[in-house]
């Protein structure tokens, strides 16, 4: 007779009836003898059969229409266009504004999709981080304070757009969770609204170069996406285009 | 990234949603840790190698984004010392109790959804993997990250924790 310890590691798969003929018969004729195993059995086969019982109960709860609307305009060149997604979807919790995306690790290929695929990832970080404001710069920074921050934290020097500029508030500024924490993340109000900036520190979308702007629609704002001065800006937002344009030469002018 | 990959990937949505739910405990987390599986499936999607399981590599992706998301916002349901549950578990272990199947039969869905939450999330992760979502032993090893000893021992604790919090409810029957 086998004994217990031996026969501890074949309980769950003789159970799962996912265990060899030789195995099943020596629990088999463990269990007969052994009534500790033999109720250890009996108590796993009890409740791996109500979860088979009640698991259409509990695993009910699909996906929102929301979520689902979200990953399918994750996909490469099925996107769905602002309009028809602001349609479809509520309001976001948090009012998606600008966001002026500078720096950061692109890890991306120079393609149409990645392109989309970034400014996602990053409009996603937008909506989550507008909540966590002041996080790394406190409260009602300026942009001498974020400019000092900056060449600390990444060895960027540079200029970021001042609150006066073109209606922008300087709200915020954070570290990105994105690209392991390379990339900065600005928040600004722009007329109320949030508008954020993300700097990635390469160019990693050469054929974007000089001023060349990408405009992607996508998880119901708009992003731009541009390289300028060796790092990679994207802007995304949700604003007419003719008023994205006019934010983003602001910022690019900015940003010189 | 092919037409094809994208559907078949996005068939899942319903169960990634499910299982992110069981993990965060929070619908607004749930829905952040699904999208960010998404986006790292969709890039990633040319290190994806056809015939195997898709299912499983993205249930791979969720898991290690939680994991990732854990870590880096320090949030309190940072994976769990198994080994440490595991070893409290054993001054728990009652196999001598006397399991009721037909009462089990009888616990309401939102008993046993209780229960479940209930489970440290090591125990919770395992047993909602094989018994809900139906997945291999090896597959949910992938998954989590641990060998496939490990995954038969979550599993087989969580049910009998499940048992035993489940039987107790039920005195009066016993």
């Amino acid at each position: 007779m086998s004994d217990c310890k031996s026969i501890d590691p074949l309980i769950t798969p003789y159970v799962d009836g996912d265990i060899d003929a030789a195995a099943r018969l020596r629990v088999d004729d463990h269990v007969r003898r052994c009534a500790p195993c033999h109720s250890r059995v009996t108590a796993e086969r009890a409740v791996r059969e109500l979860m088979r019982v009640r698991r259409a109960e509990i695993a009910g709860g699909a996906a929102s229409a929301a979520l689902r609307a979200r990953c399918l305009a994750l996909r490469g060149g099925t996107a769905i266009g602002a309009s028809r997604w602001r349609a479809r979807v509520k309001p976001l919790a948090i009012a998606a504004g600008l966001v002026l995306a500078a720096g950061g690790v692109f890890i991306y290929e120079a393609t149409d999709r990645s392109t989309r695929v970034l400014a996602a990832e990053l409009t996603a970080d937008h909506v989550k981080c507008f909540g966590v404001v002041n996080a790394l710069f406190g409260a009602n920074p300026d942009a001498a304070v974020i400019e000092r921050a900056m060449a600390s934290t990444f060895g960027w020097q540079m200029h970021v757009p001042q609150s006066s500029d073109g209606g922008l508030e300087l709200v915020g500024a954070r570290p990105c969770l994105y690209a392991k924490g390379m990339a900065a993340h600005l928040m600004y109000r722009h007329h109320g609204q949030p508008l954020s900036v993300f700097m990635l520190p390469q160019p990693a979308l050469p054929r974007k170069s000089g001023n060349d702007t990408e405009m992607v629609d996508v998880l119901g704002h708009e992003a731009a996406v541009w390289s300028q001065d060796g790092r990679t800006f994207v802007l995304v937002a949700r604003e007419p285009e003719p008023e994205m344009a006019r934010v983003v030469s602001v910022v690019q002018a900015a940003l010189h | 990234m092919t037409p094809a990959f994208e559907a078949d990937a996005l068939a899942s949505l319903d169960s990634l949603y499910r299982t992110a739910l069981r993990l965060t405990h929070r619908p607004a987390d749930a829905e952040d840790l699904v999208q960010d599986t998404y986006l790292k499936a969709f890039r990633a999607a040319d290190q994806f190698t056809p015939g195997t399981n898709l299912r499983a590599w993205l249930f791979t992706i969720l898991h290690n984004t939680a994991r990732n998301r854990a870590r880096d916002f320090a949030r309190d349901h940072v994976a769990v010392d198994s080994d440490a549950v595991e070893r409290a578990m054993e001054t728990n272990a009652e196999p001598g109790a006397t399991p009721e199947t037909l009462l089990l039969r009888d616990t309401l869905a939102p008993e046993l959804q209780a229960a479940i939450d209930a489970l440290p999330q090591a125990f919770r992760e395992a047993v909602w993997l094989r018994d809900v979502e139906e997945f291999s032993y090896a597959e949910i090893a992938g998954m989590l990250q641990v060998p496939v000893g490990t995954v038969m021992s979550r599993i087989s604790r969580g049910r009998r924790l499940l048992f035993d919090r489940l039987h107790h409810l039920r005195p009066a029957h016993v």
